[in-house]
């Protein structure tokens, strides 16, 4: 029994860390080898509230005025004692912020060199014996192998860079963004800043992810799923003449592209315009696609001459 | 002979197409959310890498190795499900970029995932339909 322990013991260890070598943190040619954050206030976690801390420290640094008081009962789950990774996300979405998950010390040193914060989950054991902890890292030092995080009891905690991605390894070096609507992360791709900012709408967060999609377009101009998006924000904004727009541009950008029409032809018909939504409705139907069945019966609705519900 | 089992075999064919998931979108008057448009435009990107990938150079090489046939494959793209086109795209997402240590390693995983839904799609295929054509 004991002999099976220490051998399980033995199988963990060379498995799990300690004999793997781990260099220093990869590091992208543009970034700096030292980084700071400023302005990421520290709240010390009362216990089991990592989460409920880690996420206030990222809120306020976004302009948030939140305690992790407020933000417990968005996070955390009694049950599990702790706080899940998706909670956290939902609650950053709730708060009108975009929750942009990161991947990898290389896109961690870029962000963090970029002035964003990054909550990261590590795991300050082995994992047989798990311990969860969220932190927020808020710095790093290359030369001298640091990284530097708010965590648990104490701000600015200084951890080796071995140490810390030892520990971070084992959440497979999962980090969360959370950021304002206007403010793109550097390393950002095109599809996951809009699936994070369309998060934004299934919380209602029409305003904010309006703002999220006009700043991909900003930055990605020909992108369709973005017009789509700011079309459909605005509509629930009941801004129909900036949605009309929107998707008019969609239109121009894929016009094989039954959806923009479809939606467009909805908007125009609240509008009054029903001769042009008509046009619309027909077009998509005619484009056809996967979603053949909506448009139709967006076409059905618009010629008894209802207004489509939504 | 063949009389005898006909009809427990419709039976069990008529079931077995049950089990089909032929679930269509509930056709109802709506906007298509941007979740929809996120999705689709996936399908469309996953689509075009995979017609991509099956054009390399390296890539063909490997399936003419395995005696599979090029112009037959790339049209096969257009028929595979948006979940096996997935699995296809993943596999893909983990070819090293630019350096050529285990590239080949990876490329042969791709096409045998490719195979393998070759073969399942072309057992659905002639499985069921020379028998139909017996009966008549």
């Amino acid at each position: 029994m004991i002999a099976g322990l220490l051998f399980f013991a033995l199988f963990t260890f060379l498995s799990g860390c300690g004999l793997l070598p781990i260099g220093p943190l990869t590091q992208a040619p543009e970034v700096p080898d030292t980084a700071m954050v400023t302005g990421v206030p520290f709240f010390a976690q009362d216990e089991l509230q990592c989460g409920p801390a880690a996420l206030a420290m990222a809120l306020n640094w976004s302009g948030v005025a939140v305690q992790p008081s407020d933000l417990s009962p968005e996070v955390y789950s009694p049950d599990l004692k702790g706080s899940l990774q998706s909670a956290l996300i939902g609650s950053a979405r709730r708060h009108g912020r975009v929750a942009y998950p990161i991947t990898g010390s290389e896109a961690l040193l870029a962000e963090v060199a970029a002035g964003h914060p990054v909550i990261v989950l590590v795991n300050l054991s082995f994992f047989w014996y798990p311990k969860w902890h969220y932190a927020v890292v808020i710095g790093f030092d290359q030369p001298q192998g640091e990284v530097i995080l708010h965590s648990g009891l104490t701000a600015r905690e200084i951890l080796s860079t071995r140490t810390f991605m030892n520990i971070w390894r084992r959440s497979d070096y999962w980090g969360l963004l959370v950021l304002a609507p206007d403010q793109l992360p550097v390393g950002s791709n095109e599809m996951e800043w809009l699936a994070a900012i369309a998060g934004l709408e299934q919380t209602g967060q029409w305003q904010a992810a309006s703002t999220g999609y006009a700043t991909a377009l900003k930055r990605w101009k020909a992108s369709f799923t973005a017009w789509m998006g700011l079309g459909n924000s605005r509509y629930h904004l009941q801004d129909l003449d900036g949605s009309a727009e929107a998707f008019h541009q969609a239109t121009l950008l894929q016009p094989e592209n039954g959806m923009a029409f479809n939606n467009l032809a909805h908007v125009l018909s609240e509008q009054g315009q029903r001769a042009a939504a008509l046009i619309a409705a027909q077009r998509a139907v005619d484009l056809g696609g996967p979603l053949l069945d909506t448009f139709r019966q967006t076409l059905e609705e618009l010629k008894r001459n209802e207004t489509p519900k939504n | 002979m063949l009389k005898n089992i006909l009809k427990p075999v419709s039976l069990c064919l008529v079931f077995s197409f049950l089990l089909l998931d032929l679930s269509v979108q509930m056709a109802n008057a709506q906007m298509v959310d941007t979740n929809s448009v996120i999705a689709a435009q996936q399908q469309t990107e996953n689509r075009e890498r995979a017609v991509a990938f099956l054009g390399r150079e390296d890539v063909q090489k490997v399936m003419v190795q395995q005696g599979i046939d090029i112009a037959e494959a790339q049209n096969r793209v257009a028929s595979l499900s948006d979940v096996e086109l997935a699995k296809m795209v993943n596999t893909m997402d983990q070819l090293p970029a630019g350096g050529d240590s285990g590239v080949g390693a990876v490329i042969g995983a791709v096409v045998f995932i490719f195979v393998v839904l070759l073969i399942t799609d072309l057992l659905g295929l002639t499985h069921v339909f020379p028998f139909v054509d017996s009966q008549r």
